[in-house]
């Protein structure tokens, strides 16, 4: 049972104000019993896929400076600052 | 001038002086005034801007200047791939503004090519869901019935192509996003395999399975694309090297002697009546060519929707942290508002699908429910992938319609999000495991909706299933839209 306390804690962790988390509950649940059959497969390797890449083919760790058409259609920006509300 | 030229013709015809450029791209510029109050296929038109490359393409055929293989193509991106100048909105509220300072790798090489990009198309907002419902402007519809979704989530795209408001489009599929509205929309829609195409500029949604993908009228088309966007890019570590290949070069090869396996789990029950008899035509059809069709059972494919959408989720959920509203977005003062609730009432402007697979995402990432998910999620995904390499020691090919419906009404399955999701099951194997797959116009049901087919290949194998892909093309005509 997925009940309206958990919706609203997932709903702070993801950053959303909900108006109506009542609206979510059913779908969710719904959704996460469908994903219940994952639970029950049977696995012949604990293997997982990912994707390697070497360290030689990451980019080097040096400094670039930015251009201005980066931040050109930033809004709320002030002398190359963004503006932002308050931290308490 | 006939619209409904392909893209190849369209390239030919410039280039022997028989129409152009800017002859070609007004009148598809009237043609999207004239259909797309109806179709809603595009969120951003470029007029002027593609008018004024028209005339410049001109004027270097004119002169004998040096051009590019697109001859000044029309074509169509999805909204969430990144273009200079011009808006990229994911139709979204959250984006609604954003301009983006650069281009995607796959727009730079479009433009060196001399394409143009005639406008900015919708999709489902950030490319979740499909159907082109959940977009931020309205859904797109169907052309071959208004009535009816264009699937998606690169719904625009697809509308676009058969709609004849451009020649040629990109779309993104992450889990059929481009299949989907390819066989809706009665075109030809290619997802690659993982790594072939750059995704530096496609804004990110779930980075481990999407790609860029070609959506074109014909298979001739989509060749003809691919050669130009694929390849390495210093800005996408995932993308592999080597792996130029010229794919419209021996295009019309066949497949006999080929194999071809039907994935039983794909084909059985499930799949609507007209579907089933389109693909059982499909198979005789290339049986008739000379390949050997064989049935082949993935059962994994039946954990791959739960699968793939706890992959989609946990990875949505993390993409999406980043839309704050504060560097871009809607109008919204923060004054009087604290840093996070600030935060948290903008983000409530994201869709209702989207704030689904956040939620989703957050749960099945969450502490003790981690192992029972996404970890699972991630086994499957490898045995999906085993089962796969294991079929591909035994045939060259797979088979499958590329959705088990036809096209539905708009609305009709809106409020019932897990319907909807499994719709993809035939799709989403494909993402999973990396493999390539092409979704081919076949037929059409009796209420004159399009019905689609797909074939697979193993990874990199694009240029023997566009071999697979034109054969089956050939075997049927189909109607083209009415003008």
């Amino acid at each position: 049972m997925v009940e309206k306390k958990e919706i609203e804690h997932l709903a702070d962790l993801v950053k959303v104000n909900l108006s109506e988390p009542e609206k979510y509950i059913k779908q969710v649940e719904q959704i996460l019993n469908y994903f219940d059959r994952l639970d029950k497969v049977e696995f012949q390797s604990d293997e997982t896929l990912g994707i390697q890449i070497t360290t030689e083919d990451l980019r080097d760790d040096v400094h670039i400076p930015y251009e201005d058409s980066l931040i050109e259609h930033l809004k709320k920006d002030q002398n190359n600052f963004i503006r932002a509300p308050k931290m308490v | 001038m006939n619209l409904g030229i392909s893209a190849t013709e369209f390239t030919s015809q410039v280039s022997d002086g028989a129409i152009s450029v800017e002859e070609f791209v007004a009148k598809t510029l009237d043609r999207i005034e004239k259909v797309d109050g109806n179709i809603r296929a595009f969120i951003t038109v470029d007029s002027q801007n593609a008018l004024g490359k028209a005339r410049v393409i001109d004027k270097k055929i004119k002169s004998k200047e040096k051009i590019g293989i697109c001859f000044g193509m029309p074509i169509s991106i999805k909204d969430n791939i990144c273009t200079a100048g011009l808006k990229t909105t994911c139709a979204s509220k959250m984006l609604e503004s954003f301009v983006a300072p650069y281009d995607a790798t796959v727009i730079s090489k479009l433009k060196s090519e001399d394409a143009i990009i005639i406008g900015k198309v919708n999709l489902d907002e950030f490319a979740m869901g499909s159907t082109t419902e959940f977009s931020h402007f309205g859904p797109t519809r169907n052309p071959w019935n208004i009535e009816y979704v264009p699937g998606g989530s690169s719904g625009g795209s697809g509308a676009s192509v058969a709609a004849l408001e451009c020649l040629a489009a990109l779309g993104s599929d992450t889990g059929g996003s481009v299949r989907s509205p390819a066989s809706f929309c009665s075109v030809v829609g290619l997802k690659p395999t993982y790594g072939l195409i750059s995704r530096y500029g496609l804004v990110s949604y779930a980075n481990s399975i999407e790609q860029v993908g070609p959506m074109a009228k014909t298979v001739e088309d989509v060749a003809f694309l691919l050669n130009i966007i694929s390849g390495h890019d210093a800005h996408d570590n995932t993308t592999a090297k080597n792996t130029r290949i010229d794919y419209v070069k021996d295009l019309k090869s066949g497949i006999s002697g080929k194999k071809i396996g039907i994935i039983s789990q794909m084909t059985g029950d499930g799949v609507d009546k007209e579907v089933e008899c389109a693909t059982n035509g499909a198979i005789s059809k290339l049986q008739d060519l000379g390949a050997q069709c064989v049935p082949v059972s993935i059962d994994a494919v039946e954990h791959s929707v739960a699968a793939y959408y706890t992959i989609a989720a946990a990875e949505a959920s993390s993409n999406l942290s980043r839309y704050d509203n504060l560097r871009y977005g809607f109008d919204f003062g923060i004054e009087g508002y604290e840093f996070k609730a600030f935060i948290s009432k903008a983000r409530s402007n994201f869709g209702p699908e989207v704030i689904r697979r956040m939620l989703l995402g957050a749960f099945v990432l969450s502490a003790g429910y981690y192992g029972k998910y996404y970890l699972k999620a991630q086994k499957v995904r490898t045995m999906i992938k085993a089962q796969l390499d294991e079929a591909f020691k035994n045939v060259d090919y797979l088979i499958s319609p590329t959705m088990p419906i036809l096209p539905f009404k708009i609305g009709e399955k809106i409020d019932d999000p897990l319907k909807l999701y499994l719709t993809d099951i035939n799709t989403v194997t494909a993402n999973l495991s990396g493999i390539p797959a092409i979704s081919i116009p076949f037929a059409m049901s009796r209420s004159g909706l399009p019905i689609g087919i797909q074939l697979f290949a193993n990874s990199f194998k694009e240029k023997e299933l566009l071999q697979a892909a034109h054969a089956l093309q050939e075997t049927t005509k189909l109607p083209g839209i009415a003008i």
